[in-house]
């Protein structure tokens, strides 16, 4: 089902902060890329490289200062139900019951209230939250939230689904945990995914195609394919990570990013 | 060092007295001053405190007060001179001069401050027979209809305005000169403008409601909108709502914790800023009770009034709070 209404193309994007009393920031330089239908890229960089300003530009709450962004060949504007966004923690609604949460998008779009509460109730599934559709949101478990989230964009089957460090805010276990179901959503779903992450192990694993951004100004320094998320799909987690390729790019990207690290300290220090 | 048995007896009574209603963790602590959460009401201690103070406010009004039962004396002496007549103030202060046991002195201070018994027998007074053609009954509903329909203009009023000025430069700019320039001004400042142009009738005293509730309302409602996390915001955007939904149903929900608070404190401020209009200018309510009552000397009406205020006031903040828990269950744990 590659009909490119989900390939993503970006060229010489540019985003320009004014700063009062002070030099306008190049929170993102020239970005340009492309990303196919289906693909998972991962974004990962030292704070400040503009991934989540890249990522705020996708969604459309940002309009960039140069450049255009096309999702399926046409520009996007504006936030729209066709690029789902799943955050870190704390954006659902915690007034509405999980599965109002998760039929919030159809219920906005007008849809039949008959087949969205069956499709509430496949989602609860794939989730695996189901009889949890009647809990407040707030009475569940930080990684059942982000489960939640996860259900309540894929309810507006969205042509690509963008996640802003959206297992920060878990715990380590939750998070391995909540890896593999983000890994198999991406592989059932087809969906065209942007994770941004902090994590370099999550970076690897989730992506098959990994930008490492660089700051000042914010740009894509180094971009690689990555195999880990094709064989994550029939390994277990722990038997990959472990695995000597895994920890050779890992150890690559890590000693990477701590030298971007050391030269902004160093930046900061001359100042 | 304490005896075995002195220091069980004490145990015990800390038990009564000092039992938790925290539950078993807090028994455990070994720090608990400076642990805020450590610190509990103990309902026995509280009861206690309120039974001294009834017990001092008798104490001085028995030792100032009327000699002990003077006044059902003085009543029950007159009933057998005319079984149809009322007894009367004027009847018991002449009761009171003919009697050498009873001092003028102590009539006066029985004035000034009325004894509990004294307050109980005008509850009842009041009850029956009222003040100024109204019972007490009469009067604490008039005072309540002026605060509830003040404040639900206010409301109507006060909260689109907050969520314009949350949501938009154009209206935040218009209205927030005329906010913060009317806000620092006293309710009551505005009160002789009012009875020029209204009346002393109810429309000078809703409107005077009014205002004292708009100006919260509108800082309450604005408040809650900007304490809507942008993130939510976003998503909802996200998942395809419009700008009228994203009102209805992200900011309308989210903001609705902070603008029940400024309810309630509106409805404080309201019933205070009520009362102190009464004792200006009204024929009915509480305020005006209480100071009609103070103009004739009867001080028991007037504590009558006091508590009864004091009362009602303690209760809307009650059905505030339950309203609170009903209503927003999710408030502090988005």
């Amino acid at each position: 089902m590659n009909d490119g209404t989900a390939n993503l193309s970006l060229s010489g994007v540019g985003m320009v902060y004014d700063v009062p009393n002070g030099e306008p920031v190049e929170a993102l330089d020239d970005v340009s890329f492309n990303l196919e239908q289906g693909r998972l890229l991962t974004l990962l960089g030292p704070s400040g490289c503009g991934k989540t300003t890249l990522l705020n530009i996708l969604a459309g709450f940002l309009a960039p200062t140069s450049g255009i962004v096309k999702l399926g060949g046409s520009l996007i504007k504006g936030p729209s139900q066709d690029r789902g966004m799943v955050f870190q923690q704390g954006a659902l609604f915690e007034w509405l019951k999980v599965s109002d949460n998760i039929s919030f998008g159809p219920r906005m779009n007008r849809q039949r209230s008959a087949t969205t509460k069956r499709m509430v109730d496949e989602l609860l599934d794939t989730v695996g939250l189901s009889g949890f559709g009647d809990k407040r949101v707030y009475e569940l478990s930080g990684g059942m939230q982000q489960r939640v989230a996860l259900a309540r964009c894929l309810a507006n089957d969205p042509k690509i689904i963008l996640m802003d460090e959206p297992l920060g805010a878990l715990d380590a276990l939750t998070r391995e945990k909540m890896q593999g179901l983000v890994l198999e959503l991406w592989q059932n779903t087809g969906k065209t995914v942007v994770l941004v992450t902090h994590s370099v192990e999550e970076a690897l694993y989730l992506g098959d195609q990994l930008f490492i951004m660089a700051p000042r100004p914010g740009r894509i320094e180094r971009a690689y394919e990555l195999p880990f998320a094709e064989i994550g799909l029939s390994t277990s987690p722990r038997e990959l990570k472990a695995s000597p390729e895994f920890i050779e790019k890992r150890e690559e990207v890590l000693s990477l990013i701590w030298q971007m690290e050391e030269q902004i300290m160093g930046h900061e220090d001359r100042r | 060092m304490k005896a075995l048995s002195g220091r069980r007896s004490s145990d015990f009574l800390r038990t009564l007295l000092l039992r938790s209603s925290r539950g078993a963790l807090n028994q455990r602590k070994t720090v608990t001053f400076g642990d805020g959460s450590a610190v509990a009401g103990k309902i026995l201690i509280s009861a206690a405190s309120v039974l001294v103070l009834l017990a001092i406010w008798w104490a001085v009004t028995y030792k100032w007060g009327l000699p002990s039962g003077f006044a059902e004396q003085a009543e029950r002496a007159d009933r057998i001179e005319n079984p149809e007549g009322r007894f009367s103030e004027t009847k018991l202060v002449r009761a009171c001069k003919a009697d050498p046991q009873c001092s003028y002195s102590q009539m006066f201070n029985h004035r000034t401050l009325p004894s509990p018994v004294n307050v109980l027998r005008a509850v009842n007074e009041l009850a029956t027979d009222g003040w100024r053609q109204n019972t007490l009954q009469a009067h604490t509903w008039a005072s309540l209809e002026r605060v509830l329909i003040g404040l639900l203009l206010g409301v109507l009023v006060g909260v689109p305005i907050g969520l314009a000025m949350g949501l938009s430069s154009f209206f935040k700019s218009v209205f927030d000169p005329i906010v913060e320039g009317f806000r620092p001004i006293p309710p009551l400042a505005f009160v002789p403008l009012l009875i020029i142009w209204f009346g002393i009738g109810e429309t000078s005293k809703i409107t005077l409601l009014f205002f004292a509730a708009l100006w919260i309302m509108i800082i309450g409602a604005r408040s809650g909108v900007l304490s809507v996390k942008l993130s939510k915001v976003h998503a909802a955007y996200s998942l395809g709502a419009s700008k009228p939904q994203v009102l209805t149903r992200v900011i309308l929900p989210n903001a609705l914790p902070e603008i029940l608070t400024a309810v309630r404190v509106s409805l404080g401020v309201c019933w205070g800023t009520l009362v102190a209009a009464e004792i200006v200018a009204a024929t009915e309510g509480l305020g005006f009770m209480i100071w009609d009552a103070q103009k004739k000397l009867r001080m028991d009406v007037v504590v009558v009034g006091i508590i009864v205020i004091g009362l009602m006031g303690v209760l809307l903040d009650m059905v505030m709070r339950k309203l609170e828990n009903w209503l927003i269950p999710w408030r502090g744990k988005g």
